[in-house]
């Protein structure tokens, strides 16, 4: 790879490149994570204690997770409601993606992007703000279904999952539709004609010509939505209920309310453990490498 | 079992713009039939409209005497071997060749029996475990026609198949083709703008400009007796001369060429004195010398040797370039620029077509 740089751009500049992505990734990636790994073996100490013998480095404040069950059991609620979100995504997606990818006419296809995106010019905490009010008790969403006689009582869409769900679904959506609509994208048009004609349903179609094809895109978009999902504040602050606390509120309140750091970011750290697998195990799931993703 | 197919009345609008005109066309059961056009001019469509991919703005298509309207693309008789090939590049080759049967729910067995045989159809034993990206472009090619006969099709639709392939190849492709098909019995409706193509493989073509029929024959008869000036031009090579006709008798008229002077072609289709007229001579039915029917005083501009003929550029009277063609053994030494050259032709060996034509 080097030598192709080497070749384009001659040596100084190209080794000018290299070391200005070393230092934007050691300065502002690798450092700051090894500080917080460091921060994590740490105990949280006084200032006055630092270097003292209470200043060793442990597993404690990994152990903390696992010894406190209602922390354990939203750290894996979280994990298990953003492999929700994720597939609740992909199901949304998908027949969006190949509408706009294969059946729409170009004019269509760029009306629905645009639909798409302007809602992503409204800054995030505004939009699942207006769920909020959508989804409200007193709101129009109950409003509308009581008028058109569906339910006979409101319903509380923000007391559960079910909100945050929603929202996450509407928040990170455009994560999983651009990588699909572009993988479908590339599918020669003849691959879907040729398989009908050789006698595939619709059903048949996708599973066996077009979904193979849009795997890396299938895989990245999951990937995307899942990372998101996670590590998630706002959405969840914002339509979840006490019930349903994400956990990156919880590490949120060890920064920045309980002031302690050192197990704010072991907490950290075990959910980017915890994400970094998940991509580990999408990769094998839908047998792609890294460089199909990158695409 | 009837595998004829009818376009009973066909038209394709896109829009506002036509791209068939109505059509009634019949190509029969077991025939190798070809439609012969520039690009563009709406082949892929009518073959669209057979496999059910386009539903026509008017007409029907009837395959075996039944209306399509209502069959759709994955339940009609007919296989597809695409311009590009669309082989599926995630599967072997045999699951290409299997995916219509799969489809079918034939069994694994019974699959593989069919996938050995018709790679031995297509002289591609044991390849079934390859991948597709490790085939050559003749291979691939044959790939795809295996796919295309495993459904066992009434009708093989085959759009410009041998395009994407060099010359040596398409010839050799050609034959197989025609073997292929002679072998199945199956109706072929095949694709090409290559005129040598449709002449050597068909049993009949269709010629078509600008979404219209303009003849259906079959190859001999195309080239013999075009019916329009597209067709004298567009198969084979031909010199045209325009005039008025002066005299018209059955089966012959003589058209008035001004400075070229009165010369006389066969009709097909009678034309009346005073019209406007095309009259067509092929570059071989011309002759050194003055001993035929009607002879032009040329001068020689060009002579190209190209093996096992000569072409010559001449320029007649009125400047037009003629074109004319000879055995190799025709050629001597006195066959330079600037000489003049006496060339004759009979009346029988030229055609004369009502209008003028465009020159081509
Ligand atoms: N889906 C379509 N929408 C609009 N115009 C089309 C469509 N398909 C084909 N055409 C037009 O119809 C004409 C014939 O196309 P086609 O049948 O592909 O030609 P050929 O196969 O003879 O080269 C072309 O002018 C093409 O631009
Ligand atoms: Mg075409």
């Amino acid at each position: 790879m080097f030598s192709q740089l080497t070749n384009r751009f001659g040596g100084p500049l190209s080794a000018a490149l290299i070391g200005l992505i070393a230092i934007w990734l050691i300065g502002m990636v690798i450092l700051p994570q090894l500080l917080m790994v460091d921060y994590s073996l740490k105990p949280n100490l006084l200032p006055s204690e630092e270097g003292g013998p209470k200043d060793q480095y442990s597993l404690v404040n990994y152990a903390t997770l696992f010894g406190n069950t209602i922390h354990l059991s939203i750290f894996f609620k979280t994990i298990w409601s953003s492999v929700l979100v994720t597939l609740l995504t992909l199901i949304v997606s998908y027949p969006l993606a190949f509408y706009m990818a294969k059946v729409a006419t170009p004019k269509q296809a760029a009306l629905c992007l645009l639909l798409l995106l302007i809602p992503f010019w409204i800054n995030e905490i505004l939009r699942t703000f207006s769920w909020y009010i959508i989804l409200a008790y007193k709101g129009p969403l109950n409003a509308l279904l009581l008028g058109l006689g569906l339910i006979d009582r409101p319903v509380r869409f923000l007391s559960g999952d079910g909100g945050v769900l929603i929202g996450m679904v509407y928040a990170y959506i455009l994560f999983m539709i651009f990588p699909i609509y572009n993988a479908i994208e590339s599918l020669d048009g003849n691959q879907v004609k040729a398989a009908r004609n050789l006698g595939a349903g619709w059903i048949r179609t996708h599973y066996r010509v077009i979904i193979p094809h849009a795997k890396p895109g299938i895989a990245t978009g999951c990937i995307m939505t899942f990372m998101l999902a996670a590590g998630s504040y706002a959405v969840p602050a914002l339509l979840g209920s006490p019930g349903s606390r994400w956990f990156t509120q919880i590490i949120y309140n060890w920064f920045f309310e309980g002031g302690d750091w050192n197990q704010g970011a072991a907490y950290a750290f075990l959910l980017l453990v915890i994400c970094i697998g998940f991509i580990g195990l999408v990769m094998k799931l839908f047998k792609v490498g890294l460089g199909d993703i990158a695409r | 079992m009837d595998s004829s197919v009818h376009l009973d009345n066909v038209v394709m609008r896109f829009g506002g713009f036509t791209a068939v005109q109505k059509m009634d066309l019949r190509i029969h059961s077991g025939e190798f039939f070809s439609f012969l056009g520039p690009s563009g001019c709406g082949k892929t469509t009518i073959l669209n409209m057979v496999s059910g991919f386009l539903k026509p703005s008017e007409g029907v298509v009837r395959i075996g005497g039944e209306d399509m309207t209502s069959v759709p693309a994955n339940k009609r008789p007919t296989s597809m071997i695409f311009q590009n090939l669309a082989l599926f590049p995630l599967m072997t080759v045999a699951e290409n060749i299997e995916f219509g049967l799969e489809v079918r729910g034939v069994s694994k067995a019974e699959r593989k029996k069919a996938s050995d045989r018709l790679l031995e159809l297509v002289a591609l034993e044991g390849s079934g475990t390859k991948k597709v990206s490790e085939l050559s472009g003749g291979q691939k090619q044959r790939i795809a026609i295996a796919r295309a006969l495993a459904v066992e099709p009434q009708v093989l639709l085959l759009d410009e198949p041998l395009s994407a392939l060099d010359l040596k190849l398409r010839q050799h492709m050609r034959t197989e083709l025609k073997e292929i098909q002679r072998k199945t019995g199956i109706t072929f409706i095949y694709i090409t703008h290559d005129q040598g193509e449709a002449l050597t493989m068909s049993d009949r073509v269709a010629v078509m400009s600008a979404g219209r029929l303009q003849q259906v024959a079959d190859p001999i008869a195309l080239y013999r007796d075009p019916k329009t000036s597209f067709v004298a031009s567009f198969v084979g090579e031909n010199n045209s001369i325009a005039g008025t006709v002066v005299e018209s008798r059955s089966g012959e008229v003589v058209i008035d060429a001004g400075v070229l002077g009165k010369l006389a072609g066969r009709v097909t289709q009678p034309i009346e004195k005073g019209q406007r007229a095309t009259l067509f001579i092929r570059p071989e039915s011309f002759q050194l010398g003055s001993g035929l029917d009607f002879t032009l005083p040329t001068i020689l501009e060009e002579v190209n040797f190209e093996g096992s003929y000569l072409t010559l550029n001449s320029s007649a009277a009125d400047q037009r370039t003629l074109s004319v063609q000879l055995a190799a053994n025709q050629y001597h030494e006195d066959m330079i620029a600037g000489r003049a050259l006496s060339l004759s032709y009979n009346s029988k060996d030229a055609i004369v077509i009502a209008g003028e034509a465009s020159d081509v």
